[in-house]
C-alpha cells in the first residue's frame, strides 16, 4: 500500500469516526436545546391561558394560535389529575391526512371554580423541518471540508514524494555495470535532501570500489599474461629435449596442460572483462545468417565427426546492430554450445522469428538447474575440460546490448535471443 | 632469416631465441624501444617479432618506423593485450600477423615459416620435406610427384608439421593453430586424431614414409629423419 493511500485511508476513517459521533451528538444537543426552547413557550402559553381563564367567561373562548391546539377538559372527582409534564405526542391531522408531531404541555387551572384540566399541543413540524435543513447545511459543510483536506493533502503529499518516488526510480534502474553518471533530483524538503545526499555518496562509492576492482583484475589478468607466455614457452622447450627421463617427460606434460588451461582461462576472463568494459563500441547492422553460416561451416568438420545435421532458417537479410566481433562470438559460442552437448547423430537447428533467433540441439536432458545455466564456472560436469565461460560471455553479450537470452525446453534445448523488445 | 625480436621479458624473449635458433634462423633481442630503433636504423633483418607494450615506448611506433624504412620485412606481433582495436591497428600498419600471449611457439614458428616463403620466394616457391612437395599458392600437395587430395584442415595440418618438422608438437597447439581458441574441450583432441589419422591415411596410400609419430601423452612429431 502507498504510503499516501495509507495515510489518506487514516485520515479518512478517524474523520468519520468523528463526524459520525459528532453529527449524533450534535443531533442530541440540537434536539434538547428546541425541545427546551418549546418548552419555554408552552410555559408561557400556559401563564397567557391561566391569564385569559381569569378574564374570560367562558373556557372555550381562548384564541389557539396557530400551529396551536388546546384541548380543555373538566375535571370531576374521578378523574385522576394528571402531573404538569412535557411529553411528544402524534396527533393525526384531518387535513394533510398523516400524523403530526407536536409536544404536549398538560396542566391544571381553576375556571369559574371548577378544576379544569388544559392540554396545550405545540406543532414541532417546523423546528423538526429547521433541525433537518441545519444538520443537513452542517454536514454537507463537513463533508465539503474532510474532501478537500484530503484533496490538498493529496496533493501537497503528491508533490513533495515526487523527489522519493525519482529517487527510488533511479535506484531501480541504477546499474554499476553500465557506466552512468547516478544523479538525482533535488528536493526542497530536507528529509528527502538527506535521503539524496547519503544515496548519492553510497553509489560514488560503490561505483569507485567497483572500478578499482575491475582495473585490479584486469591489471591482474594482463600481468598474468607474460610469466604464462614465459612458461608455455619454456615447457615447449623442455619437450623438445631429447634427455629428459620419463617420469619427468610425463611431468612437464601434465604442468604444460596445466599452463594452457591457465592460459584459456585467463584469455576469457579477459575477453569478459571487456565486455563488461563496454570494450566494443562499434555497431553496425550485423547479417546473422553470414555470421551463423561461417560459424557452421568453421565447425564443420566437428560437426561431421559428431554426425550432427544442422537447419539454419535465418532470412538472408536479417541483420541486427551490434558489434560484429561480438555477434560472431555471441553465436560462435551458442553453436559450440549446441554441439559440445548434443549427442552423436543429433540434430541443431536455427530458427528467425521477427525479433528472436532460437537454437535447438538434440542434447540429453540437463543436469543442472537451467537457472545456473548462464552463471559463470557452472558446467554439467566436473570432469570435463570446458571452462563453464561459454554461456556467461553470451549473457554478458546480450546484457551490454540488451537483448535478452532465455532457456526453454520442449522436447529439445532450446536457446532464445530476442533482440530488443 | 635474420630476425630482430623485441620483447622486453627477458626469459620469454631468451625461449624465442633458443626455439628459433634451432631452426636455423639468426636471431638478436632488444628488450626496450631505444634499443629496437637503434638496430632497425643500423642493420637490416627479414623479420621482427615485436612486443608492443615496451617500458619506453609503443612497439606500433617501431612497425611503422620499420615499414618506413623496408616495406617487405616481416613483422610478427606478440602482445598481452589482445584487443580488436590493437589488432586491427596492428595488421593495418603492415604487421603480418598479431599472436597473443601466451603463444605457442610452435604456431610462431609456423608464421615465421609463410613469412620466409613471403619474402624469399616471393610466394612462388615450393616446401620440400623428402618426398613431400607442397604449392603454398596453390594449397596443393604431392607425394612422390602424385597429388594429395587433401581436405583444408588436413592440408593445414601438413603444413604445420613440416613447418615445425622434426619436433614435438603438442596437441594443445595443433588445436589452436587449426580451430583457433575452439578447442577447450577433452573430446577435441578426438578431432586432431580423426584428422591426423586421415592424412596419415592418405599419405600412406601414396607411398609416403610414415613420418607422423605419436608421442605418447603429448603430441605428434614430423620426423623426417625416419626411412
Amino acid at each position: 500500500m502507498k504510503l499516501l493511500t495509507k495515510t489518506t485511508l487514516n485520515f479518512l476513517s478517524i474523520t468519520l469516526f468523528i463526524f459520525l459521533f459528532g453529527i449524533v451528538a450534535f443531533y442530541f444537543l440540537l434536539r434538547s436545546q428546541v425541545d427546551q426552547n418549546i418548552n419555554l413557550e408552552l410555559d408561557k402559553r400556559k401563564a397567557s391561558i391561566i391569564k385569559q381563564l381569569n378574564t374570560t367567561d367562558s373556557k372555550n373562548r381562548i384564541p389557539p394560535n396557530p400551529n396551536e391546539r388546546i384541548i380543555i377538559d373538566v375535571l370531576t372527582e374521578n378523574n385522576q389529575v394528571p402531573d404538569i409534564i412535557y411529553t411528544d405526542t402524534l396527533i393525526f391531522d384531518v387535513v394533510q391526512h398523516r400524523y403530526i408531531p407536536f409536544r404536549k404541555l398538560g396542566f391544571i387551572a381553576t375556571h369559574n371554580d371548577s378544576k379544569i384540566y388544559i392540554r396545550i399541543f405545540k406543532s414541532l413540524e417546523e423546528s423538526d423541518l429547521l433541525i433537518v435543513r441545519i444538520f443537513l447545511v452542517l454536514t454537507a459543510v463537513v463533508i465539503a471540508l474532510i474532501v478537500s483536506l484530503i484533496i490538498m493533502n493529496r496533493i501537497t503529499l503528491q508533490q513533495s514524494w515526487k523527489i522519493f518516488y525519482n529517487t527510488i526510480k533511479s535506484l531501480s534502474k541504477y546499474d554499476v555495470n553500465k557506466h552512468e553518471q547516478f544523479t538525482l533530483q533535488e528536493s526542497d524538503i530536507t528529509e528527502f535532501e538527506d535521503l539524496n545526499n547519503v544515496i548519492q555518496t553510497m553509489t560514488n562509492r560503490i561505483n569507485a570500489d567497483y572500478l578499482n576492482l575491475k582495473e585490479y583484475t584486469e591489471n591482474a589478468s594482463h600481468e598474468i599474461q607474460n610469466p604464462l607466455a614465459i612458461i608455455n614457452s619454456k615447457m615447449e622447450l623442455l619437450l623438445q629435449s631429447s634427455d629428459l627421463s620419463e617420469n619427468h617427460y610425463k611431468a612437464v606434460v601434465d604442468a604444460y596442460e596445466a599452463s594452457n588451461r591457465l592460459s584459456r582461462l585467463n584469455k576469457t576472463l579477459i575477453l569478459l572483462a571487456k565486455i563488461e568494459n563496454r570494450q566494443f563500441p562499434q555497431s553496425e547492422p550485423v547479417n546473422l545468417k553470414l555470421i551463423i553460416d561461417n560459424q557452421l561451416d568453421l565447425l564443420e568438420d566437428i560437426l561431421e565427426s559428431k554426425k550432427i545435421q544442422t537447419k539454419n532458417t535465418i532470412q538472408t537479410n536479417y541483420s541486427v546492430t551490434m558489434n560484429p566481433y561480438l555477434a560472431e562470438i555471441l553465436f560462435a559460442n551458442l553453436i559450440k554450445n549446441a554441439i559440445r552437448h548434443n549427442v552423436e547423430k543429433g540434430q541443431i537447428i536455427i530458427q528467425q522469428t521477427a525479433n528472436t533467433i532460437k537454437i535447438y540441439n538434440s542434447g540429453p536432458v540437463l543436469k543442472i538447474y537451467s537457472k545456473d545455466l548462464f552463471k559463470r564456472f557452472k558446467k554439467s560436469s566436473e570432469s570435463s575440460e570446458s571452462l563453464g565461460l561459454g554461456l556467461s560471455i553470451v549473457k554478458k553479450i546480450c546484457e551490454v546490448y540488451d537483448f535478452h537470452i532465455s532457456y526453454e525446453y520442449e522436447e529439445m534445448h532450446q536457446f532464445i535471443v530476442k533482440f530488443g523488445d | 632469416m635474420k630476425i630482430l625480436i623485441i620483447e622486453d621479458e627477458k626469459t620469454l624473449s631468451d625461449s624465442v631465441v633458443e626455439y628459433l635458433t634451432t631452426e636455423g634462423h639468426l636471431c638478436e633481442a632488444v628488450y626496450n624501444f631505444s634499443e629496437a630503433i637503434e638496430k632497425i636504423e643500423l642493420y637490416e633483418y627479414d623479420c621482427a617479432i615485436v612486443d608492443i607494450n615496451l617500458p619506453d615506448g609503443s612497439g606500433l611506433e617501431i612497425i611503422k618506423k620499420i615499414k618506413g624504412n623496408q616495406i617487405s620485412l616481416g613483422i610478427i606481433i606478440i602482445s598481452g593485450r589482445g584487443s580488436l582495436e590493437n589488432r586491427i591497428e596492428g595488421l593495418e600498419i603492415g604487421a603480418d600477423h598479431y599472436l597473443t600471449k601466451p603463444f605457442h611457439l610452435a604456431e610462431l614458428n609456423a608464421h615465421l615459416k609463410s613469412i620466409n616463403r613471403r619474402i624469399n620466394f616471393s610466394g612462388h616457391n615450393e616446401i620440400t620435406a623428402n618426398e613431400i612437395k607442397i604449392l603454398p599458392e596453390e594449397h596443393r600437395a604431392f607425394v612422390h610427384d602424385k597429388e594429395l587430395k587433401l581436405t583444408k584442415k588436413e592440408y593445414d595440418l601438413l603444413l604445420f608439421f613440416i613447418s615445425n618438422k622434426n619436433r614435438v608438437i603438442t596437441k594443445i597447439s595443433l588445436a589452436e593453430y587449426l580451430w583457433g581458441d575452439f578447442m577447450d574441450t577433452a573430446d577435441s583432441f578426438d578431432f586432431i586424431y580423426t584428422h591426423i589419422k586421415n592424412l596419415r591415411k592418405k599419405l600412406l596410400k601414396l607411398d609416403c614414409e610414415d613420418y607422423i609419430q605419436t608421442v605418447y601423452g603429448v603430441g605428434y612429431k614430423f620426423d623426417l629423419t625416419i626411412g
